[in-house]
């Protein structure tokens, strides 16, 4: 007996361990639950969520991990099974990699058949959810391509017009640029907010990507000149020291901010104000950035091109490989990126650019923007869209570009000489993955 | 032998089961990664002695540990010379210092705030442009220009270490303090009524009699040290250790090489490398300790 109740306290405790491995599949209520992990509230912010677990019945349980811990928490999950997701999404940093595993499943094969769907997506949204294979492993919603968004009023009064075709003339070359930047600095304002802000033109018009099929780092002329443009917007002072996500940078979006952090103390010739004339920006930086800053400058935004087109962020979604409810996973992929009538309402709630053609074919002539004085956002970002090519993003492009990003800017700040820099550069990325062959 | 009672066992079993399989096998699945190139998933592929290979002539390994130690040595070095004046203070019979108790909560209170807290409320005070530190120092006529504390190697280890050093005398203090209390009160009024000095009164007695509880503050805080990872990974722009590598310590070498460039076979590797770094000085420190124990001992008799 004695014996026995030993046994009996032993399983309970080890049991006790043990409960945290168990999982269900079934909510309180009865319902069934559908698993969603995300790195942000964006399905959960416009009623998504809730539409679909209304239409079906069920419950959604979904999870948002912020991002920089995204990647760590989802992968032991997919790797193991245990805890995983039906549905979970994919930023485009990893998205390369991601699609290469085997997390999400193949949507080319039977029953979902989304080759069929290819025409219906902007090209570049579509081949970034394929595997090397040409699977299609995630879909997206949205597309993100990039312009610089410019402040009229100072455009008119420096450059003699506001015109978005005949400034984005202007910035279409480096020259242009950094003429425009002279011009603007001789009346007091500055061209960007920091050197940081042409990062997305360091690839140039002939945007290879990063490392080749042999695993060759690629180093183009064009992102060694970027070296020397963030050199030349640092010495000619034609940026505002205001880095992206700083409060002053957020600040300089609605009027005058100190010029070198206020320091009037210090230094007589930065007593000035100034005010900072164009922010490089993809299609959510108007509505998450710009709308949620700028006040007293409302009405007064243009949007042009730079000197090549590019995109930044974006969101895909696909269903878990082993989730035991894919139809219904793939019933809310197919929602979320496939349903007309539900992106419609999306698009019209949201301000966002779609990949889904058959609804931006209904909408994009009619938008009128007011924050950019009436211009139509919608149809310039997927006349940019058309100019991406998924062929240029590796698995590697996020943290190589940190890296350069790094290395350009002790090169900047005067830390080491270019040559030093590049040399540093090549090192670190080989430091990080010894597979590439640096030059 | 016969009345040996087995049941016990069961008791103690759920603990061990948790340990061996949260602490003993990862720390021998760890060892066996050291020797594949694996990136997080699928199969490790086997690749010998390579990892091995590169630690020896990684010059970013070697800069890191060099981080590490100047980072944590000029925040040890601080830390307890503050320490031990404050101790010395305390203890004095002649300054009779009221509130030891208020003092010693006081002092704690910055290792109580998370190290996220301290990063983000640093990075606000250190900010160049706008930070409070270089209003500060400009106002006072310290300095001329404001310091970009960090973006330059050497301001952006003192930064680091001074904030260590902040956060850890209180800790290293109580330490000291709890030694200074077990040192008997006859051997001070002895030296007052001998006329000895404060000075003499600490060098002679007080140091002397503290030597054991150095030795634990040291191995402590060492290894502690060698483990240095949030401060500087916060303080950095990218968490790369920036600027120029200055902040990358060793933890935050082998995490970066884990979680963000998948290279697991190598991160195990810096792992090991550590795990041997701190055996070996904890070892000679240990040593030491362990001969002023004797020596202790044989005073007493």
């Amino acid at each position: 007996m004695k014996k026995f109740f030993i046994v009996c306290i032993s399983i309970t405790l080890m049991s006790v361990f043990a409960a945290g491995c168990s999982s269900d599949s079934e909510s309180s209520s009865g319902k069934d639950v559908l698993k969603i992990w995300s790195f942000t509230d964006e399905l959960e912010k416009y009623g998504a969520v809730e539409k679909f677990e209304e239409e079906h019945g069920i419950e959604v349980e979904l999870t948002i991990v912020p991002i920089a811990d995204y990647p760590t928490k989802l992968r032991p999950a997919l790797e193991s099974g245990v805890g995983a997701p039906d549905v979970f999404t994919g930023e485009v940093a990893f998205i390369k990699q991601w699609t290469e595993r085997d997390y999400w499943e193949n949507l080319s094969a039977e029953p979902y058949n989304v080759d069929e769907w290819e025409d219906d997506y902007v090209p570049y949204v579509f081949d970034l959810g394929k595997d090397p294979e040409g699977n299609v492993k995630a879909l997206s919603w949205q597309t993100t391509p990039g312009g610089i968004f410019y402040r009229r009023s100072i455009a008119n009064e420096v450059l003699g017009t506001d015109d978005p075709e005949q400034v984005g003339e202007m910035f279409s070359t480096w020259e242009g640029l950094f003429e425009a930047g002279e011009k603007l600095k001789q009346a007091g304002y500055r061209l960007f907010a920091d050197e940081g802000a042409i990062r997305w033109f360091a690839r140039g018009v002939d945007s290879q990507p990063w490392v080749n099929e042999n695993d060759e780092l690629i180093m183009t002329d064009a992102k060694v000149s970027y070296f020397e443009q963030a050199k030349i917007l640092r010495e000619n002072d034609y940026t505002a020291f205001a880095p992206e996500w700083s409060p002053s940078w957020f600040a300089s979006m609605d009027g005058p901010i100190a010029y070198n952090g206020g320091w009037e103390d210090v230094n007589e010739e930065s007593k000035d104000k100034t005010e900072v004339f164009a922010y490089p920006l993809p299609t959510w930086g108007l509505h998450s950035v710009l709308k949620e800053n700028a006040e007293a400058t409302v009405g007064d935004w243009g949007l042009a091109t730079g000197p090549n087109p590019y995109f930044w962020g974006g969101t895909w979604l696909g269903v878990y490989k082993d989730s035991k409810k894919k139809d219904l996973a793939f019933e809310f992929v197919k929602m979320m990126t496939h349903d007309e009538e539900f992106l419609t309402n999306w698009a019209n709630e949201t301000g966002d650019v779609l990949s889904f053609l058959p609804v931006t074919d209904k909408i994009q002539d009619t938008v009128s923007e007011d924050f950019l004085s009436g211009q139509n956002n919608y149809k310039f970002f997927l006349e940019q869209a058309k100019a991406i090519d998924a062929n240029a993003v590796t698995k590697y492009d996020q943290e190589i570009d940190t890296l350069l990003g790094t290395h350009v800017q002790e090169y900047v700040d005067g830390k080491k000489s270019k040559e030093e820099a590049v040399q540093d550069f090549y090192k670190a990325v080989k430091n990080a993955y010894p597979n590439i062959k640096t030059p | 032998m016969k009345n040996i009672n087995y049941k016990g066992y069961y008791f103690i079993a759920p603990f061990f089961i948790v340990f061996l399989i949260f602490n003993v096998y990862p720390v021998f699945l760890t060892f066996y990664y050291t020797f594949t190139q694996y990136e997080g998933y699928g199969k490790p592929t086997f690749i010998g002695l390579d990892n091995y290979a590169r630690i020896i002539t990684d010059t970013y390994f070697l800069e890191a540990f060099m981080n590490t130690w100047k980072i944590w040595g000029f925040n040890f070095i601080l830390q307890l010379g503050i320490a031990l004046l404050l101790a010395a203070l305390f203890s004095d019979l002649r300054f009779r210092i009221k509130g030891l108790g208020f003092f010693r909560a006081v002092f704690y209170l910055p290792n109580l705030i998370t190290v996220s807290s301290v990063a983000l409320l640093f990075g606000i005070m250190l900010d160049w442009q706008y930070g409070s530190i270089n209003q500060l120092l400009l106002n006072i006529g310290i300095i001329s220009e404001p310091i970009h504390w960090l973006n330059q190697p050497f301001t952006a280890q003192l930064s680091v270490s001074l904030i260590l050093t902040w956060m850890w005398f209180g800790f290293t203090f109580i330490v000291i303090m709890a030694g200074v209390s077990g040192i008997s009160k006859d051997y001070y009024e002895a030296a007052l009524m001998d006329g000895a000095n404060s000075r003499q009164t600490f060098t002679k007695i007080t140091m002397p009699l503290l030597k054991p509880i150095l030795l634990y503050v040291l191995i402590t805080s060492l290894i502690g040290g060698l483990q240095l990872f949030e401060l500087p990974m916060l303080m950095s722009k990218n968490g790369l250790g920036e600027p120029e590598g200055s902040l990358n310590t060793m933890v935050l070498y082998l995490y970066n090489q884990a979680f963000r460039y998948n290279n697991y076979g190598y991160a195990a590797t810096i792992a090991y490398a550590l795990f041997l770094i701190t055996v070996i000085f904890s070892a000679v420190t240990f040593k030491s300790m362990y001969r002023d124990a004797k020596v202790m001992k044989n005073r007493g008799e």
